[in-house]
């Protein structure tokens, strides 16, 4: 029994590290330039398109598949942001338009990826091999999400607190007024955050679908589960979402044990619902 | 104005009806015109959050899954007809409203908006795996939505669905129009715009919220529940996040915080995918593309094209001319005979207060008369507002007492200061900007008579002349603080002085025996200070009692009767003006200046 929980626990943290860099790019969105971005999940569903169009059409190996995904993710973000944010945020009700615009960003990739795919799921053969240490294993694919997750948390940290660009960051987080009168390059900034945010879903979509199947749904699938994770870790929180991805892969994986999928979640949302009450900007509510 | 108006909404009224005498002369068309009203109220119930309370909800599916599956599990368990379900159907989604309402309390903002969606994604799982009860994703079948009677007439299914739901929408259109043009739809927009001015005239704001969300959640599952009859087979899918979404773009498309604005969204999401059908599977995709024409061309929302321009109060206001034959009893409810012995109106005694551990205000004991005017200075940071805070409500003492006219006021909320006659002011000046200035003034006439929910939907005599007194008290009272020809501008349009001379309109309104002014004159030049120390002097002598703190002390000392002085949080002196100011603990410790100088200060 033990075994099998620890197996669990594994699977899980494989499972939430796809989860956190998820939603990393929609805390660091928030945080940063205080708006919901509804167009996030199709990044994570582009990401895994993308991987699965290079090995699949074109034969390219899995790992240059990757980074081409996460490349040409942080690009379509950037193209977001350019048509679909920037213009519409500065309005007298930005924040709600902004909602709405990406919203219907999302629904317009969305849709076209489901018409030219259709809803059947496809398949991504990951990294070979399995690894075995004591009574548990571990799929090389799952091991590289961890490793290749754990690489980036610590370069976003890095990023973030021994950069000028991350002060810049959090300068714009803690008041968007007061960083551009320090000549905080405040458009730039911006772009810049939401392209990492972009690539960071891409990157996390090209790594899980080997795991979980490509269907275009799998981008709405994700997203919920991604605000679930940023509003308990707390918004603009990135340690929050850290914590709060890894535990909910856990919960999930170790829960399924238990409880039957669809209820384990509904209990964690429960969950998560009387955290609120408690707590109600979060566990880690607060700063960058 | 008012023809023009009424002819559009006669216009508007026509066209309808043609396009329901065009709907039902075919199925196809009925049932997309069925979808139209069910979206309808679905945008009406989210815009009553979203548009009028101004919370964001991303789980309005919750309720209206829950509205769909109430029906579906009435009509299985019962064997009842699904149209008998319908009105039972609203039951529950009215409690989970409530609950939604408390819990949005504490829970806030963005954070508000993801409990929301968390909410519907936990009904739809639930939905989704408790086979025994909801068959899980198969569904729930209800087996007919046929009203036997009209069926044996020859009336079409879709057609009296299309007429029933029809009604629905209408009598809800009119019941929100009404409410949004009474205290109970004012008390909405003045929580939205901020709490702490709405509590401070008086309105409860818990419960504004708390009764808001149990409307808005009766009717999103009003919507679900008529639904029902049309689609028949009820899924988890009527939680997701699409319906939930599909409320919140209806009503940013149609115009937020408009009442026709999610008609015009709900109609559009119904027709246009149906026009695009020739598209075939392109449709979603096209439509995302008008949408975001949309937010380019007309970012405010569809209703913002149409020529009646509907207030966010509602429409019925402009009918009702300020009844000015009958004023209220009492302009102010301190329009009294003042008893010049009597016991102090306002007694605080040993009142203290603590922020983690730093005394802010140290043992303040002071008295106010009736009908007099005491003044609260001392240097910044001397406690001032702290003890304004402390004797509205907004701020409870660490220790010590207030007491007001008789009653401790020890733990009440601000509302219920309010309501004992004691309204405050705030120092950075609070104003409903986007309405205009006679409509403050009425928000702030909350306290006046108390209405019923059931009054305000009916429209009784009695509502509707308390209705004409408030309109008729708020301009008495912009006449009063000398704005009566600045009725109809938009606050936010009023130069600064102006804006605070509303302010404290919108405070009398409220109709306190004592107000508390929190430095009405910052920011205001010469003049305009003069202009409101005779406003002052004015109400006084009409029976008003006021506590003003101020750093304007010209000011204090021309017109107050009394003047405390703080410093580091305690009273340094109390005294006449007169006495203040030669008072030498006062000059040594006003701003801390050499002699000379303070008396400038304290003599200017």
């Amino acid at each position: 029994m033990l075994d099998l929980i620890a197996q669990q626990v594994l699977n899980g943290l494989s499972l939430g590290m796809g989860y956190v860099l998820v939603a990393l790019g929609l805390t660091l969105v928030f945080g940063v330039l205080h708006i919901v971005n509804f167009a996030h999940g199709v990044f994570y569903m582009l990401g895994g398109l993308i991987t699965l169009l290079c090995v699949t059409k074109l034969g390219l190996p899995l790992t240059l598949a990757l980074v081409l995904a996460t490349v040409c993710v942080g690009a379509i973000a950037y193209l977001i942001d350019i048509i679909g944010v920037r213009p519409v945020a500065h309005g007298p009700k930005g924040h709600d338009t902004v909602m709405l615009s990406t919203f219907a960003i999302g629904l317009f990739i969305f849709e076209v990826t489901l018409v030219s795919w259709g809803t059947a799921p496809q398949r991504v053969a990951g990294y070979s091999g399995l690894l075995t240490f004591f009574d548990l294993t571990l799929t090389v694919h799952r091991a590289t999400v961890l490793v290749v997750g754990a690489v980036l948390l610590a370069a976003i940290w890095f990023t973030l607190n021994k950069t000028k660009f991350g002060k810049q960051m959090r300068a714009l987080a803690e008041n968007p007024f007061a960083a551009r009168v320090v000549g905080v390059p405040v458009e730039r900034v911006g772009s810049a955050t939401f392209i990492i945010a972009g690539a960071l879903a891409g990157i996390a979509g090209a790594l899980l679908v080997p795991i979980s199947l490509f269907t275009p749904l799998i981008g709405q699938n994700v997203i919920l589960k991604a605000f679930v994770i940023v509003v308990m870790g707390g918004m603009g929180s990135v340690v929050g979402a850290m914590v709060c991805g890894l535990a909910l892969g856990v919960l999930e994986a170790v829960g399924s044990i238990y409880i039957p999928a669809g209820f384990n979640l509904a209990l964690i949302y429960s969950t998560l619902l009387i955290v609120l009450l408690i707590r109600p900007k979060g566990l880690f509510g607060g700063r960058l | 104005m008012r023809n023009h108006r009424s002819s559009a909404i006669a216009g508007i009224g026509a066209l309808a009806l043609c396009a329901l005498g065009f709907a039902l002369s075919s199925p196809y068309y009925s049932s997309i015109a069925v979808m139209a009203g069910v979206f309808t109220l679905l945008g009406l119930s989210v815009n009553l959050v979203f548009g009028y309370l101004g919370f964001v909800s991303f789980g309005h599916a919750a309720f209206f899954g829950l509205g769909a599956y109430t029906v579906a599990l009435l009509t299985l368990g019962l064997g009842i007809s699904p149209w008998l379900a319908v009105p039972f159907a609203i039951i529950p989604t009215l409690a989970l409203g409530a609950l939604v309402g408390f819990a949005s309390l504490r829970v806030g903002g963005a954070y508000f908006a993801i409990a929301s969606m968390v909410t519907a994604e936990i009904l739809r799982l639930v939905a989704g795996n408790w086979l025994d009860v909801t068959r899980g994703h198969l569904g729930l079948i209800v087996p007919s939505a046929q009203i036997p009677i009209l069926d044996s007439i020859g009336i079409p299914s879709t057609a009296y669905q299309l007429v029933i739901v029809v009604s629905a929408v209408v009598l809800v259109y009119v019941a929100l129009r009404r409410l949004f043009a009474s205290p109970v739809g004012r008390s909405w927009i003045a929580v939205r715009e901020s709490v702490d001015l709405a509590e401070s005239i008086g309105i409860p704001t818990v419960r504004a919220r708390v009764l808001n969300l149990t409307v808005s959640g009766g009717l999103a599952g009003l919507a679900g529940a008529l639904l029902v009859p049309k689609i028949l087979v009820v899924s988890p899918e009527l939680f997701g996040a699409g319906y939930s979404s599909l409320g919140l773009l209806m009503v940013i498309l149609g115009g937020k915080g408009t009442l026709i604005g999610p008609v015009l969204g709900g109609t559009i999401f119904a027709i246009v995918p149906e026009l695009l059908r020739i598209l075939d599977d392109y449709r979603g995709a096209l439509f995302a593309i008008l949408i975001l024409l949309m937010i380019r061309i007309k970012p405010d929302g569809l209703a913002d094209l149409l020529p009646t321009a509907l207030s966010p109060l509602g429409g019925e206001r402009r009918n009702e001319k300020a009844d000015q034959s009958r004023p209220p009893a009492r302009l102010l409810q301190a329009d009294r005979p003042v008893r010049p012995d009597a016991r102090p109106l306002l007694t605080v005694k040993n009142a203290s207060k603590s922020f983690a551990g730093v005394r802010a205000v140290a043992d303040l004991t002071f008295t106010v008369q009736e009908g007099e005017i005491v003044g609260l200075i001392g240097p910044n940071g001397a406690g001032k507002t702290t003890s304004l805070k402390l004797i509205s409500g907004f701020l409870t003492p660490s220790s010590g007492t207030v007491n007001f006219d008789g009653h401790e006021l020890g733990q009440r909320p601000p509302h219920e200061v309010a309501a004992l006659g004691l309204v405050r002011t705030f120092q950075h000046t609070e104003l409903y900007g986007n309405l205009s200035a006679v409509d403050n003034v009425m928000i702030g006439t909350h306290l006046l008579s108390p209405t019923t929910l059931i009054g305000a939907l009916l429209r009784t005599a009695h509502f509707r002349s308390t209705e004409a007194q408030r309109r008729a008290t708020a301009h008495e009272m912009l006449g009063l603080v000398g704005l009566a020809d600045k009725a109809d501008i938009r606050a936010s349009d009023l130069p600064y002085g102006e804006q605070k001379l509303l302010a404290i309109a919108l405070a009398l309104a409220a109709r306190p025996r004592a107000l508390l002014l929190d430095e009405p004159a910052a920011g205001l030049n010469h003049s305009e200070a003069l202009r409101l120390g005779k406003l002052l002097q004015e109400l006084k002598s009409r029976g008003l009692t006021i506590v003003i703190v101020e750093h304007n002390v010209p000011l204090v000392m021309s017109i107050c009767d009394r003047v405390v002085v703080l410093h580091h949080g305690e009273v340094v002196t109390v005294g006449t003006p007169f006495e203040v100011q030669r008072n030498e603990t006062v000059k040594a410790a006003y701003l801390g200046m050499a002699d000379d100088h303070a008396e400038d200060v304290i003599l200017a």
